[in-house]
């Protein structure tokens, strides 16, 4: 059992924020590993890179061939590299830097360091933090709650099939393409053939945690030219087991729920100002009382909500 | 019998049923404000006790009642009323998944539509739906009658062991090991006859009574294939 939530503003404004409340009342769902999905306001060049080393007392070794692999694709850093500790052996990062020359390359070659150090997400807008803990310890710890910005998502992770690493909980990126998130609340039953089977193309699995199985998959089918619509509705089919699932791009946030109707989605939605959640009384800490909520409790479904003007993103 | 105000808000859950057990040994009516869409609240509500909520309630409403009176003004989320033996539980909006899963007895009254899986494994009572069912209704109910006036989603009636499902209007499809019979005239009365009270009762329906097949009941190797389809 997890929890997810995700929420889209008419405006830039306190995304973070809501998404903290989204998932501080869904807390109960998954207790080990809290994480979010921010889209901030997008800059014009250049990417914001979220990420973490694992050990560190080799963090400056670890950045120094991080800064080295970089450097080599044509990029550097446009800000001095803003670094979390606290009690336990891992470290996150957040850096500013310049286009590299072809960024699937780069992530390629920034991905060989992976057993040390490794980008969780690259985007003009898109920013995922997470980590081990509660929404309201994460939250804390990484000044999520002042994040501003248009959309976003959030995930709270009991481990079921995998073990809790900081790596390991939602949201995942669908490396390499920039601004890509998804979170998941199921079980994927046929990871390990996928896993096989996207292995051979060449994709990298960086834990064991089933649901970075979709993030791979989504990545897989972007490169194959679908549109956010195609995916969702073929990973109802393609992907076996229990899952609602969102994606988030620059543009939108769309579902997909399996063919057993296992978990839940609530949504307000008011005239584009909203907040989806898998339980009622999450959305409404957001939109404080008796607003219409929308159920999608069936099988097979898919959706997609704008950003901004609404438009579908198809 | 004079009325008392319970208020949810950010209260704990624990105590907040402590206060309806109180005021049910006290025999007052009770109004329940600020629900939030709290889940548990009033769990295991003794025989007698009327309670009125105000706005949407969260999971596992009303489970294990033994006889209390629950009206619910909009939405119910997942397992209403699961296990409850005796009573009667009313929802003015929409119900979400499993509504009187393993109920044994009483009466469920949705007035808009149910989600999937109403009445899974129920063991006996009614469940009465206004609007739609959603998807695999009935899954594995054991005895007891689901009626939907609004017709049912997808696999309606899967797996069914021994329940009925009653359904005026469309079906989507029926599920796994169902058969359609054409209801009699005492069995439409007896459905009637649960209808009625509730102001339901419509002599024009087209009904349709779902019943087990009861190919599922044993398992033979030449049906793996439709246990695979569960």
């Amino acid at each position: 059992m997890c929890g997810i939530a995700g929420r889209i503003l008419n405006a830039p404004g306190k995304v973070g924020h809501d998404l903290v409340e989204l998932m501080d009342a869904q807390r109960h769902r998954g207790a080990d590993s809290t994480g979010f999905a921010i889209y901030t306001v997008p800059r014009e060049t250049g990417y914001t890179l979220r990420g973490m080393g694992f050990d560190k007392s080799s963090m400056d070794g670890d950045l120094a061939s991080f800064t080295h692999v970089m450097r080599d694709h044509g990029s550097d850093f446009l800000s001095e590299p803003q670094i979390t500790t606290d009690q336990n052996a891992h470290y996150c990062f957040r850096m500013e830097i310049s286009d590299p020359t072809d960024l699937t390359a780069w992530v390629k070659d920034a991905d060989t360091l992976t057993d040390r150090i490794e980008i969780q997400s690259c985007g003009r807008s898109l920013e995922i933090i997470k980590d081990i803990g509660s929404a309201t310890d994460v939250a804390d710890k990484h000044g999520v709650r002042d994040m501003i910005g248009t959309h976003g998502l959030g995930h709270a992770r009991l481990a079921t099939e995998s073990s809790v690493l900081p790596n390991a909980s939602h949201p995942f990126w669908a490396r390499p393409f920039s601004d890509v998130a998804i979170v998941h609340n199921g079980q994927i039953t046929d990871y390990f053939t996928w896993r096989e089977k996207l292995e051979r193309r060449g994709y990298r699995f960086l834990t064991g945690n089933d649901s970075e199985l979709i993030a791979v998959w989504v990545s897989d089918q972007i490169k194959a030219g679908l549109s956010m619509s195609q995916a969702l509705r073929k990973s109802i089919t393609s992907i076996d087991g229990v899952f609602t699932y969102m994606i988030a791009r620059p543009d939108g946030i769309g579902f997909a729920k399996d063919r057993f109707a296992m978990k839940p989605l609530v949504v307000i939605d008011k005239n584009g100002d909203l907040a989806v959640a898998t339980e009622e009384q999450a959305v409404r800490r957001v939109f404080a009382g008796e607003e219409d909520v929308i159920n999608h409790d069936g099988p097979s479904l898919m959706g997609i909500w704008g950003v901004g003007n609404r438009s579908l993103a198809a | 019998m004079s009325e008392v105000i319970i208020d949810v808000s950010q209260r704990h859950i624990r105590e907040i049923n402590q206060d309806m057990q109180a005021a049910a040994k006290a025999g007052d009516r009770m109004r329940v404000t600020n629900t939030l869409s709290r889940h548990n609240l009033g769990i295991g509500l003794p025989p007698g006790a009327d309670l009125h909520f105000e706005g949407s309630v969260g999971y596992f409403c009303g489970g294990l009642n033994t006889g209390a009176t629950i009206n619910i003004e909009r939405n119910a989320g997942w397992a209403l009323g699961e296990g409850m033996s005796d009573g009667m539980i009313t929802v003015g909006g929409y119900c979400g998944m499993s509504c009187g899963a393993a109920m044994m007895g009483g009466t469920i009254h949705i007035k808009g539509d149910a989600g999937p899986r109403v009445g899974a494994a129920m063991k006996g009572g009614n469940i009465v739906v206004e609007g739609k069912i959603g998807y695999q209704s009935g899954f594995m109910a054991h005895s007891g009658r689901i009626i939907a006036l609004g017709g049912a989603g997808e696999s309606c009636a899967d797996a069914l062991w021994e329940g009925e499902v009653w359904v005026a209007g469309p079906v989507e499809s029926v599920g796994v090991d169902v058969n359609t019979v054409e209801p009699s005239a005492e069995e439409v009365a007896e459905v009637d006859a649960i209808l009625a009270p509730l102001g339901l009762v419509d002599t024009s329906r087209d009904w349709r009574k779902m019943i087990s097949g009861q190919r599922l009941w044993y398992f033979e190797s030449r049906d793996a294939n439709a246990w695979l389809m569960i």
